[in-house]
């Protein structure tokens, strides 16, 4: 349970309001900071037991003091990050401060704290973290304090969360960075995870695509955006750019209403059907397009939802939707002419489970249905009698992008390993293309890449080809031709292009990489020999920004 | 029959024009010129090869030669004319060898175009010339515009580039004459003989166009104007009678303004006539008498009676080791505007008293101070000791604004990290960081020198210089005082790179460029030294790490630069089309 600061860090919000709250590990307290204080409260009594002053040791103690961050800690001391930049040590029961540091000019905006409770990662304004560590004043001594170890400096903006994994630092701005800074001193060896890894893009998909309709649909945090492709009738060689015969389209904008930030959506292969979902609330339209006009209309008495949907997922056909759900479960909606839904099934796997589904995939025949669960199970269920049909075997590892194959019902699962699997439903076993990837292992260079794929589609007249695409490139896997060994050239395009026709066949791969287009946030087949890709320019919403606090200055 | 044929010369001569006498190899020779009838001719007569040449220059219609000069190399004489059209002519005459009977007919010379003095509207009216070397001419006369006063100045020009090196107003008017002997002019200012040192380089076409650091120029020292005629004459009447004659004949050439300097004469004379009085007068009755000296002096001559005053206060010095009058001889260094030149024993004797404040002062003030006398007041400031100069009244006016008083200032050091040299720079953010070995001095940034020190080195920054003329006397420096100096130096250095304009505050504090200057001057001149010793090791070591930081760091500015440029680049490239249909083929 956590609460985070919502407002910029120049407004203040109200005195004695929540700001951020911590159980005990033992679960019989809360530690909750407010402006110039911070609370424990007894959970079994619900009362305040303790109320202490964080400015009062302040000289300026006219500027209010906010506690943005607070941990309490088995020991019983109190962790405290305030807007003075500091990080302080309380004994809550006696109500004294036992350390102050003062890690920033500007205000200390988010903590973490490891596991053993010996090491800490602050968040600051200015974007600096920096880690405390609880060292013996002497070496090997018994006595222990809090040391500031480590700065790093890897955001721009206001460090909003911090996490503190066993072996990594994790920060999360307001520069729309992800940054996980591994421990090196808790590193064994080189490898994926000893790595410094930043992340500008969630791992989800925020655009859907009505294939048939050739409508896209972007996700942004407060609205989504119906767009209609444009199209052309010339044809041309490989990087000619083509005049257009008709613009894109800008049909809809639909807001959300409140606060709340839209978890998903999703727009039906048809185009006439429009879902998301917010932390609380779920919602479907119905979008006509009659000639130029477009109108929308929310669909009446959508069964409600709780909690809400983690994901959202339209059956080929557009006849039904599939609602992720709470508890491994998946709601099927039957969508109704003109405008309407009814719940049809809860599908759920049968051993039960605790955690939500977070990604689908239906089968294009309208008969299967795969669910990822938290728990890394994917379950796969019979649509036409709604019964669970298999497991697939469990794989230590994230589902990071799953599909069914259109025509032979294989489901293709990428994780987050970089490992690719095939897996045949009505088989119910991995396919001997999977078996044979798996005994050969893939390119050193496709497993080193540091962006998980998260879309996987199909070429419908070619049913060899798998369709995938990460961040930074885009993938048709054949799987007719042999796979490359780690001495070959894994990115070979360019090199092919160059050789002559008949000098290329020796050198066809199964992996045909394009890195054309980065950062690469979305990319679906539209028909045989159309792509659609979407390219978000991180300087498009760098520029959107809001000022860093203290902004670095060059000598001149 | 050498010399009748001289008198037959002279017959025929009806006006001399000009004469010069030279030296080829061994032989002297000697070039005249006459004007009969309209008629320039010019000799060249060789005395020991008893060979007269005469030739006729060419005519040039409606102008006549004002002036001549003339310089030998490589067997010919080059003479040049200065004409009454503002143009000055080429005349190459061979010398010739071989000749040993007179011959009867005259050749006609052909005269080229060299320089002209006319641009657009402004025009320069010549009235002497002299060469002063191969690719040098020096003119003097009055600039002539139309709207504006006439102007007499002095000029240099470049006769390869034709080009103006380097001239020089002359305000109080000249007598029009132009004398010229190594490497000075001498020349009537107004009522002075004005003495005005040059040096001329080598031509390069970047000294013409103005590129090379330092072209030659008569105002290294024009400013200085230490000779006037009136200081001359003071010296000549209480020093010795000798020079009376040479006196007089350089008064022989003030044609025009004598009149004016004999009216002045009486007075000056009695100035120095009363310091002469004053020999023997008491130390108190002398300081009484030179301030009211001082006082009532006019103002055309002060600098010259000021000059005159010192100069009796420091030979009295000399002569009586207990006598000092530091006050008094602050005071007039401090107030009045003297140069070294005008009291060329100041120093020396502030030297022997050890009297920093002074040294200091005029460092500060004295535009011409000789380099042996600068790197002998170094040398001095070097050699004192920190807890002697505490007691010293010294100016820390320089020093005040930037030196540490306290050395755990934090905020400081981050200002480094700033600009792009600390701690951040090596540190690796990566963890595993190795505790940096402690040197005694390095990791600290606290002054190697106390603050008088700093203050007396700053005035020494301060002063003027010549590269060539500093460099062999800082090679004497002790190797010691040299390593002090450098760290103070590369303190110096440091401390400018922290601030963002790269300028110390306060008042006189050393700009960037002479910390520079000097670092580079130092490490020249004890290079040898430096790379032997091992004390110097680590601040070489550090100099060299510091710039090589500072290079890197700006060469990663640029880089970013770069990368900005073409990111924004790309962004415009991307905004026109931010939807496209394109071909893309996957083989």
């Amino acid at each position: 349970m956590g609460c985070e600061p919502t407002g910029s860090h120049t407004e203040l919000p109200s005195p004695g309001r929540v700001l951020c709250l911590s159980w005990h590990p033992s679960g019989t307290h809360i530690v909750a900071g407010s402006i110039d204080f911070f609370r424990v409260i007894d959970v079994a009594s619900g009362q305040t037991v303790q109320r202490i002053m964080v400015n009062h040791h302040v000289e300026k103690a006219k500027r209010e003091c906010v506690v943005w961050a607070i941990a309490l800690l088995s020991s019983g001391t109190v962790v405290s990050a305030d807007s003075f930049g500091r990080v302080q040590f309380w004994d809550w029961e006696l109500g004294t401060l036992a350390e102050s540091h003062t890690v920033s000019t500007s205000a200390a905006l988010s903590l973490a704290v490891s596991e053993k409770e010996d090491s800490i990662i602050v968040g600051t304004s200015t974007g600096a973290t920096y880690q405390l560590q609880l060292l013996p004043v002497n070496l090997g001594g018994q006595e222990k304090r809090w040391v500031r170890t480590k700065p790093f400096q890897f955001h721009s903006h206001d460090v909003r969360a911090v996490a503190h994994s066993p072996t990594a630092l994790i920060s999360g701005g307001l520069d729309a960075q992800l940054v996980i800074r591994p421990l090196m001193e808790k590193m064994q060896k080189k490898g994926y995870d000893a790595v410094l890894r930043k992340f500008t893009f969630p791992h989800r998909r925020l655009v859907s695509c009505a294939r048939k309709a050739r409508l896209l649909l972007f996700q942004f945090s407060q609205y989504l955006e119906l767009w209609r492709l444009g199209s052309t009738e010339e044809t041309g060689k490989d990087g000619e750019v083509l005049s257009l015969c008709r613009m894109p389209e800008h049909l809809v904008q639909l807001k959300s209403k409140g606060p709340e930030h839209i978890y998903c959506s999703c727009v039906s292969p048809c185009g006439t059907w429009i879902g998301y979902s917010t932390a609380s609330r779920f919602h479907l339209y119905r979008v006509r397009c009659d000639g130029d006009g477009v109108s929308l209309r929310k669909v009446p008495k959508v069964p409600k939802l709780l909690p809400p949907a983690y994901q959202l997922q339209f059956s080929a056909n557009s006849d039904s939707l599939f609602v992720a759900s709470a508890r491994g479960s998946v709601h099927v909606f039957q969508l109704l002419e003109p405008g309407g839904c009814k719940h049809l099934h809860t599908l759920q796997p049968p051993s039960g489970c605790s955690e939500a589904v977070y990604l689908l995939a239906p089968s294009a025949d309208g008969h299967w249905l795969a669910a990822v669960s938290g728990d890394w199970a994917i379950h796969i269920y019979n649509l036409k009698c709604f019964k669970h049909h298999c497991m697939v075997p469990a794989y230590n590892c994230a589902v990071s992008a799953l599909a069914i194959h259109p025509s032979t019902n294989n489901l293709v699962i990428a994780y987050s390993d970089q490992q690719l699997l095939e897996f045949s439903i009505p088989e119910k076993q991995y396919t001997s293309w999977s078996r044979a990837v798996q005994s050969r292992g893939l390119h050193r260079a496709w497993l080193e890449r540091d962006s998980p794929i998260t879309h996987i589609t199909f070429n419908p007249k070619n049913p060899a080809h798998i369709l995938l695409h990460d961040t930074y490139l885009l993938c048709v896997l054949d799987k007719s031709l042999p796979l490359p060994d780690d001495s070959t050239l894994l990115m070979n395009q360019s090199t092919l292009k160059q050789l002559p026709e008949t000098a290329r066949k020796r050198q066809l791969h199964a992996f045909k990489i394009c890195k054309k287009f980065q950062p690469l946030l979305f990319m679906d087949l539209l028909d045989e020999n159309c792509l659609v890709v979407v390219e978000r320019p991180i300087m498009d919403f760098k520029t959107q920004l809001p000022l860093p606090v203290q902004q670095k200055k060059f000598g001149t | 029959m050498y010399k009748s044929r001289i008198w037959r010369m002279f017959i025929q001569l009806s006006g001399f024009r000009w004469s010069g006498a030279f030296m080829e190899g061994q032989q002297p020779v000697l070039i005249f010129t006459t004007e009969k009838d309209e008629d320039f001719f010019v000799y060249v007569q060789k005395p020991k090869l008893s060979s007269l040449h005469k030739y006729k220059l060419e005519q040039q219609e409606s102008a006549k030669p004002v002036c001549f000069t003339a310089h030998i190399t490589n067997q010919t004489v080059t003479l040049l004319c200065l004409y009454s059209n503002d143009s000055v002519y080429q005349v190459l005459i061979p010398l010739q060898q071989d000749t040993e009977e007179e011959e009867e007919e005259e050749e006609i010379l052909s005269k080229s175009l060299l320089l002209n003095f006319s641009a657009s509207e402004t025009v320069l009216k010549g009235t002497s010339l002299v060469a002063l070397d191969k690719d040098h001419v020096a003119v003097l006369g009055s600039l002539t515009a139309p709207r504006k006063e006439r102007r007499e100045c002095l000029t240099i020009w470049n006769t390869k580039f034709h080009t103006l090196q380097t001239s020089k107003e002359l305000p109080l008017g000249t007598s029009g004459q132009l004398w010229c002997y190594e490497e000075k002019f001498f020349l009537i200012h107004g009522k002075v003989l004005t003495v005005i040192m040059y040096k001329c380089e080598t031509s390069s076409l970047a000294a013409a166009v103005g590129k090379l650091k330092c072209s030659q120029t008569p105002d290294v020292s024009s400013f200085v104007n230490w000779n006037t005629l009136e200081d001359e004459e003071l010296e000549v009447s209480f020093q010795s009678q000798e020079s009376v004659a040479l006196q007089a004949e350089s008064r022989m050439n003030l044609r025009s303004r004598r009149s004016t300097v004999t009216e002045q004469q009486p007075e000056t004379l009695s100035i120095g006539q009363l310091l002469l009085n004053l020999k023997d007068a008491s130390n108190y009755v002398l300081e009484t008498k030179l301030r009211k000296l001082m006082a009532k002096a006019p103002t055309p001559d002060l600098q010259a009676t000021i000059g005159c005053v010192v100069t009796a206060l420091t030979d009295r010095c000399k002569r009586n080791p207990k006598y000092y009058p530091q006050l008094f001889l602050q005071e007039i260094v401090e107030t009045r505007n003297l140069s070294y030149s005008l009291c060329p024993d100041l120093m020396a004797v502030a030297l022997d008293k050890k009297d920093m404040h002074l040294l200091q002062i005029c460092l500060e003030r004295f535009p011409d101070i000789p380099e042996e006398i600068t790197y002998a007041c170094l040398k001095a400031f070097l050699g004192m000791s920190e807890s002697h100069l505490q007691n010293i009244d010294v100016n820390l006016d320089s020093v005040i604004c930037y030196i540490d008083v306290e050395f755990d200032n934090k905020e400081v050091k981050t200002e480094i990290a700033e600009n792009g040299f600390g701690a951040a720079m090596d540190q690796d953010m990566c963890g595993t960081k190795i505790p940096k070995q402690s040197q005694p001095w390095s990791d600290d940034d606290s002054c190697p020198v106390g603050p008088q020190k700093a203050a007396l080195l700053n005035a020494v920054l301060h002063s003027a210089y010549t590269e060539t003329f500093l460099l062999p006397h800082l090679k004497n420096l002790p190797a010691g005082q040299a390593i002090l100096f450098l760290r103070y130096l590369y303190y110096l250095y440091v401390k400018c790179s922290e601030k963002v304009n790269t300028t110390l505050p306060g008042i006189r504090s050393p700009t960037i460029n002479q910390i520079m200057d000097w670092m580079c001057l130092l490490l020249d001149a004890q290079f040898t030294v430096m790379v032997m010793l091992p004390e110097a090791k680590e601040l070489l070591s550090n100099l060299h790490k510091f710039v090589r930081a500072q290079v890197r760091f700006y060469s990663e500015l640029n880089k970013i630069e770069g990368s900005l440029r073409e990111l924004q680049r790309l962004n415009h490239l991307r905004e026109s089309h931010t939807y496209s249909i394109e071909v893309l083929e996957i083989i």
